[in-house]
């Protein structure tokens, strides 16, 4: 599988990451050092001792010199220090943060592609039967309902109504309470984050499914005798999935984007929670390396799913 | 419009052309008015849109005025229909001004992307070469950063208020429609009237704007009317983190968050909001299906 062209794509795609990571992490290091105000005004430093301070942090620099600086010190993985907790190193703020809300986002990910091909496989198995429209009324729902919206009423019913019914035996803390949550309460944030990105998986699936079951060659494994199960996994469902794949890259965006938003609503400390604080209190150099860790993130994501192409479906090769 | 005309005679009269058109577009509103999803997501969004004018010039209280003698996360009662919120607003006059808000930032973001998406779509999928390129890598920049995270920073940037709001979330949303024109230039810069505009002396701008641009309307309209969920959506997560609509300003996504903090006390204030933003989200979601089916037959899933 890996061949010459494979290995030359790959290179080629690891440059053009490089370069999408310069161009976004320059864009937004000049967008964030231009805005009125300073880190530090909250502090009410004025005269002598700002000049000090900003002196100490590098940011009575030219705009290019400072980014200069990031870019080097972002190439040996120092990714600068905080401004409101002073000097704090954000390397290891942001490696720990990245850990929780990939442990996050790798578990809604899961739940989306196993509950997404599930449903959408049924739904073409069934189409225009109850188990159809039920399902696909579920996956619109899961793309229009708000995902604060599923998770005020999850808290709801998990925190306030059912303990309050069974006497306390079935409890959900609203509130994470560790670092990486215990394995219920990553189960409600996970759900409710997956729901929206498997209804759009439900869709591309069950759209791809009525496509494949309509073609010749699943006629004539069918007419050959092979049992239905074999069929629909090994002759419909490989084939149905390439759509399926070329989402894939947008499903990753999906779910880091809904990631700001559950992570703030369950106080899970990840890197969505972070970012929203970082510009809430104006300390820049995190918003900087959160936002350019999350386009390495995609950069790579995206890669993956392309060799992924190559791997469900030989016919493409680079 | 009876004139007979022979098949031949039909290629090259312009007017018959022209009628085939008002046909395609006849068709269409029959087609969807068949769909009764999409009306009943119509007669919603018809209701919402009325509610919304009201409130321009009559709520039940002044949705920013924390009205005396009135206790605060009230339930829903005579004098306040909805309850009242955190601070003894009237929750009513709050929800109203609520829908105007979204439905002003989801149709201004729907137009900006509009106007941005069909000239940089048009520009790069009839210019093609070098200019495409550029703009290719931009869209394939924009497509690569959560679109979140670009509007909340833009947001910063351009200072808070309605226009700029609409504004950060167009940023984030106009790299679909733009893709979709492209390609609609790119197909449709080949047939032969487009030739035959050449031929006849039109100059670029009478080709992309009353040949290529007129004959993509139907996809264009469509996709225009999926922004509008999407810009609804994204105000009210913005606002839900505290980074959108100033305050006095009442938003869904902002009573919901008040709502969520206030959840045990008072489950009311964060359902009225929640059932107000799905109904919405569903009810465009279903307009825009009932109208792709019925204008954009070719990308029927």
């Amino acid at each position: 599988m890996l061949t010459r062209g494979t290995l030359i794509y790959i290179a080629q795609r690891l440059a053009l990451i490089v370069f999408t990571l310069i161009a976004v992490s320059f864009l937004v290091f000049v967008t964030v050092h231009s805005l009125p105000g300073d880190a530090f005004e909250s502090e009410r430093v004025h005269g002598k001792a700002l000049q000090l301070l900003l002196h100490e942090y590098g940011l009575d620099r030219p705009i290019l010199v400072q980014y200069w600086s990031f870019l080097t010190n972002a190439v040996q993985g120092n990714l600068g220090v905080s401004f409101q907790i002073r000097g704090l190193p954000i390397t290891p703020l942001v490696t720990r943060e990245l850990s929780v809300s990939a442990e996050l986002g790798g578990t809604a990910l899961l739940i989306t592609i196993g509950v997404g091909t599930t449903f959408g496989v049924l739904a073409a198995l069934r189409q225009n039967t109850w188990v159809d429209y039920t399902l696909t009324s579920i996956a619109v729902v899961g793309y229009s309902v708000p995902s604060f919206v599923l998770a005020g009423l999850g808290v709801l019913i998990f925190s306030y109504w059912l303990p309050t019914i069974t006497n306390g035996v079935i409890s959900y803390p609203a509130i994470w309470t560790g670092t990486y949550g215990t394995l219920v309460e990553l189960s409600l944030p996970a759900i409710i984050l997956g729901f929206y990105t498997s209804g759009q998986v439900t869709r591309i699936t069950r759209a791809a499914m009525l496509e494949v079951l309509q073609q010749d060659y699943v006629r004539t494994a069918r007419a050959k005798g092979l049992k239905s199960r074999v069929v629909t996994v090994r002759h419909a469902l490989r084939n149905a999935l390439i759509p399926l794949i070329s989402i894939l890259g947008p499903l990753v965006i999906s779910i880091i984007t809904g990631s700001v938003i559950i992570e703030n609503i369950f106080g899970i400390p990840g890197l969505g929670k972070r970012f929203v604080e970082s510009i809430l209190s104006a300390d820049y150099n995190i918003t900087v390396a959160v936002f350019t860790v999350y386009a390495l993130l995609i950069g790579i994501a995206n890669l993956i799913v392309d060799l992924l192409y190559t791997v469900v479906d030989p016919r493409i090769r680079y | 419009m009876a004139v007979v005309t022979t098949p031949i005679f039909e290629e090259y009269a312009g007017g018959t052309i022209a009628r085939e058109q008002v046909g395609l577009w006849r068709d269409g509103f029959r087609r969807l008015r068949r769909n009764r999803l999409a009306l009943a997501a119509l007669v919603y969004l018809s209701i919402l849109l009325l509610i919304a004018i009201i409130a321009i010039f009559w709520t039940p209280y002044n949705p920013a005025t924390i009205l005396p003698n009135t206790l605060t996360y009230l339930p829903p009662s005579g004098q306040h229909i909805l309850g009242t919120d955190e601070l003894g607003r009237d929750l009513l006059s709050r929800m109203m001004q609520g829908a105007q808000i979204s439905l002003i930032v989801g149709v201004g973001t729907s137009a900006i992307v509009l106007t941005v998406g069909v000239v940089v779509g048009l520009i790069a999928g009839y210019f093609r070469g070098w200019v495409d390129t550029v703009i290719s890598v931009f869209i394939n920049i924009f497509y690569g950063i959560p679109g979140i995270l670009v509007a909340i920073v833009l947001y910063l940037v351009l200072g808070r208020g309605l226009a700029n709001i609409m504004i950060a979330i167009s940023a984030t949303a106009w790299m679909d429609m733009a893709r979709l024109v492209r390609g609609q230039a790119f197909s449709i810069r080949e047939r032969e009237y487009i030739e035959a505009a050449k031929a006849s002396g039109a100059k670029s701008g009478k080709i992309l704007f009353g040949h290529i641009l007129p004959n993509a309307l139907g996809p264009i309209i469509v996709q225009a009317t999926f922004v509008i969920p999407i810009a609804i959506l994204t105000e009210a997560f913005l606002s839900y983190l505290g980074l959108g609509i100033p305050s006095p300003l009442a938003s869904w996504g902002s009573i919901a968050s008040e709502g969520y903090a206030a959840l045990p006390l008072e489950p009311y204030m964060m359902l009225w909001p929640a059932v107000a933003l799905s109904l919405t989200l569903l009810a465009f979601n279903f307009f825009g299906d009932g109208l792709r089916d019925a204008f954009d037959p070719r990308q029927r899933r």
